[in-house]
């Protein structure tokens, strides 16, 4: 069995600032393993401008963000191993490994840093109801598929959720010369920045229908439409569409973690970072706090110290006190914002996980 | 020519089984599916569950066969490399209607001969079930009952089918039959087809088969079903299937911890009048909603990962109606399996309105009417058949030893694709080049279960697109989801 003073899963934004700090504290042997076969992970599909005005002062593509820490990684004698996922990790910090190159392989951690990101909430965990045809695609899935992939996905869209890739899919796609019928928002006002609200759909006159959500799909083979619902006064009217995009919700990626938390408490080798601790709006906000999350991992790495006197970093976009919640146990208890970072954990710990509720 | 001694029609569950019990002769024999892959139809979406014979009205013929079919369920899994999860079952009640009726299951049980069946008082029914609640106030429970993944067992006993013989034709709808001297001529898919016999599992369409060549006698009248699917996180909350007898006039709750490690929630009951589609309605999960606040209210529905709706085809007599001009269905339900055959028309064998429990008895029912086929054509038996079956490689259920020399040998098996159910680029290039294989993304789900986890396919849809674009050298925009105008990609044309 190989070993090392620290893993890190998942080479996104996160996972390359965390290994890059650790490294700089000191710590000699870093791994980081990310599943897609090159470094950047969602960045490399957010082609639009729009990152790193606060962490750089600039603004750049997702693309452009990745590169300025991936290039580092070359040089900074982290082994990296990308076409790697982590398929397992046991409570005493064997972290399990499968890839192409390296085939199944256990490491032995000191400490790990989970920065596996988030996932997009599926349509199916919504009440609609209808068929289950082609042409749903989440909006990041739809994303990449564009972007990465070249493909063309559709034609007359229908967006529901108004969150911010739902946004940024709804001017690209327009940009696309593709029919953007309207993006669909349960809530009374728009779930994403107020900045992209304004640059991504105001800008190109995509009406924004809140107060209205879509209750059922139809057709068969493809979609051909959906029902919108006007959640004030229930009035039902069908949209039709081959495409529908959904932006409902991110939910952090940390089930490797879940697996490693005997008895529901996150153990002290194991740190959480970037979108799997919880959602972020800034991409800037992940690298500050994964610095932070970095050194408290070379922290531990180097002098054996648990967590238990350092607080996790807060940034400025985070959801309002209510969302949040601690994820150190199932208990989820409500936490609320401090100075210094998060309190009201009911166990009493000092360092609560801060998670937006999902 | 294509001259055959038998045609199957439709690759469902039955078909399939059909098509494995005449590999047992000495025929030429042809299965021919309407769709682009087996199993797409009732097969796909129903409950899962292998019932242990106790449903039944003793001395029907579906009791006589059920009863042994669930005995021998897990010799036949074994045997065809499917995976079947004993689990028992569990069935409950919380009023007195309910509990008049687990008691007559319970004697209709012992007199159709279920094995260990027994009665529980609530105290032992949340010994086994803790979750439930306390409303529940008598459980029957009956051992020999499970769960299999329906299409997995009819995936392979296709394929057994394949390696003793039989040729499975897809994309070849029936469109017309014609009687002839010695035999059928069959249209389909811009084919013409002779064969001496024919042995009609259409599933939904089987009526309308047979109507091709004989005045109508039976209809298939549709109700659908809606299913909730948990996610993995949940699974341990039930360890058997849950029935629950409603006190309502309707079909009560049904919860499986399937074999994948989820847990499958259904069923509502309501008319349906497309035998398409397979729409779920807000009547139908509404009405499950509150059956779960009834019997299980703390289900963890926020790891609800999909919904999704099947079709039932129930079984009517019809009879002509010079007033209407169309044939309307008796009062009378038809409750056993019947298998149609008329002097008329020898050899032309028809399964109509096969259902619950359809999934326990499709081995039996596709082997008697194959006999029933060998019979009448007075085949030979063959003795080269061999039932065996190997299972698909699932890596996830090997030793860590054996992960290890296979990724080795072959490195696909290393990559992940599907990271929810962390399936590998390998395992899916196998369902592709199975045989019968893989074309669509939700044909590559049901061999290897991939994008059926937590993400619900969004990480890996477009990855499975493309290795099934490669391994079939086609362009990417020709892969579907689910058969037919389902294209990923480029708006479905």
């Amino acid at each position: 069995m190989k070993s090392y003073d620290l893993v890190v899963i998942g080479g996104g934004p996160a996972g390359m600032a965390a290994s890059l700090a650790a490294k700089q504290a000191g710590v000699a042997k870093i791994l980081l393993a990310e599943r897609a076969d090159s470094l950047g992970g969602i960045l490399n599909q957010c082609v639009h401008y729009g990152f790193g005005l606060i962490y750089f002062g600039e603004e750049l593509t997702g693309p452009q963000y990745a590169e300025r820490f991936s290039c580092q990684m070359l040089s900074a004698g982290i082994d990296v191993y990308t076409g790697t996922s982590a398929v397992g990790m046991n409570p005493s910090g064997a972290v399990l490994l499968s890839g192409e190159k390296c085939g199944l392989l256990e490491i032995n951690a000191k400490a790990v840093i989970l920065a596996s990101g988030c996932r997009e909430r599926p349509i199916g965990t919504l009440p609609i109801i209808g068929t289950r045809p082609s042409g749903i695609f989440t909006a990041g899935a739809a994303q990449k598929m564009i972007n990465l992939g070249g493909y063309d996905i559709g034609n007359r869209f229908v967006i529901l959720g108004s969150g911010d890739i739902g946004l940024i899919m709804a001017r690209q796609l327009k940009q696309l010369g593709k029919e953007v019928l309207a993006v669909i928002e349960k809530e009374g006002k728009c779930g994403g920045l107020e900045r992209n609200r304004i640059n991504c759909i105001e800008k190109y006159n995509i009406p924004l229908r809140t107060r209205c959500t879509v209750t059922k799909i139809h057709g068969i083979g493809r979609i051909a439409g959906v029902t919108v619902q006007d959640l004030i006064n229930g009035h039902e009217s069908l949209l039709e569409c081959d495409t529908l995009i959904t932006s409902v919700g991110l939910i952090p990626e940390r089930e490797l973690a879940e697996d490693a938390s005997a008895g529901g408490c996150l153990p002290d080798w194991l740190f959480l970072c970037g979108n799997a601790c919880y959602v972020h709006d800034l991409v800037d906000d992940v690298t500050y706090e994964a610095e932070k999350i970095g050194q408290q991992a070379a922290h531990y790495v180097l002098n054996g110290e648990s967590r238990k006197n350092i607080t996790i970093p807060i940034s400025k976009h985070e959801a309002p006190d209510s969302d949040i919640i601690c994820i150190a146990c199932p208990k989820a208890c409500p936490l609320k914002k401090t100075e210094n970072g998060y309190e009201g954990a009911a166990c009493g710990r000092k360092d609560p996980i801060p998670s937006r509720k999902f | 020519m294509d001259c055959y001694d038998v045609i199957v029609i439709g690759g469902g569950l039955l078909g399939c089984f059909a098509a494995r019990g005449l590999a047992r002769y000495r025929l030429r024999i042809v299965l021919l599916e309407a769709r682009e892959d087996l199993c797409t139809g009732i097969s796909r979406a129903n409950t899962a569950i292998v019932y242990s014979g106790y449903d039944t009205k003793p001395g029907s013929y579906k009791s006589k066969i059920c009863v042994d079919a669930a005995l021998n369920f897990s010799v036949l899994c074994s045997e065809l490399g499917v995976r079947y999860s004993q689990c028992g079952q569990l069935m409950v009640c919380s009023g007195q209607k309910g509990e008049d009726v687990l008691r007559k299951k319970l004697q209709q049980g012992q007199e159709n001969g279920v094995r260990d069946i027994r009665l529980l008082t609530q105290k032992e029914v949340l010994v086994l079930e803790p979750h439930l609640s306390s409303n529940v106030r008598l459980g029957l429970f009956a051992p020999e009952a499970g769960t299999v993944i329906p299409w997995e067992l009819g995936l392979a006993a296709a394929e057994n089918a394949i390696h003793n013989g039989v040729e499975i034709r897809m994309n070849a709808k029936v469109t017309n039959i014609e009687r002839i001297s010695d035999g059928y001529r069959v249209y389909a898919g811009g084919t013409i087809f002779y064969t001496r016999g024919v042995i009609n599992c259409a599933g939904l369409y089987a009526d309308e088969i047979l109507e091709m060549i004989q005045e109508p006698s039976i209809r298939i009248f549709p109700s659908s079903g809606d299913y909730f699917l948990l996610d993995t996180k949940a699974s341990g909350h039930i360890r058997h299937v849950i029935l629950h007898e409603s006190e309502e006039k309707c079909k009560g709750l049904t919860l499986v911890p399937t074999v994948d490690g989820n847990i499958l929630v259904g069923s509502s009951r309501i008319p349906s009048k497309e035998k398409e589609g397979f729409e779920t309605s807000r009547e139908g999960l509404d009405e499950i909603h509150r059956y779960i606040t009834e019997i299980m209210p703390d289900l963890p529905m926020e790891h609800v990962i999909r919904s999704f709706g099947a079709i039932r085809p129930n079984p009517f007599y019809v009879r002509f109606d010079p007033g209407s001009g169309s044939y309307m269905p008796d009062q009378k339900r038809i409750n056993d399996f019947i298998v149609n055959e008329s002097e008329e028309n020898p050899a032309f064998l028809s399964l109509i309105g096969v259902k619950t429990p359809g999934l326990t008895c499709s081995e039996a029912l596709g082997r008697h009417v194959a006999d029933r086929m060998a019979a009448l054509l007075k085949a030979e038996s063959n003795p080269e058949f061999d039932p065996k079956r190997p299972a698909p490689l699932r890596l996830n259920d090997l030793p860590m030893k054996d992960r290890i020399r296979l990724i080795k040998e072959n490195s696909s098996y290393g990559k992940i694709v599907c990271r929810c159910r962390k399936i590998s680029e390998g395992e899916i290039v196998d369902s592709i080049h199975m045989a019968p294989g893989a074309v669509t993304v939700d044909g590559v789900k049901r061999r290897t279960g991939s994008s059926s986890g937590r993400c619900q396919g969004s990480f890996c849809t477009q990855r499975i697109m493309e290795i099934l674009a490669r391994e079939l050298y086609v362009s990417p925009d020709r892969i579907s989801k689910d058969g037919p105008c389902s294209y990923v990609i480029g708006g479905g044309k």
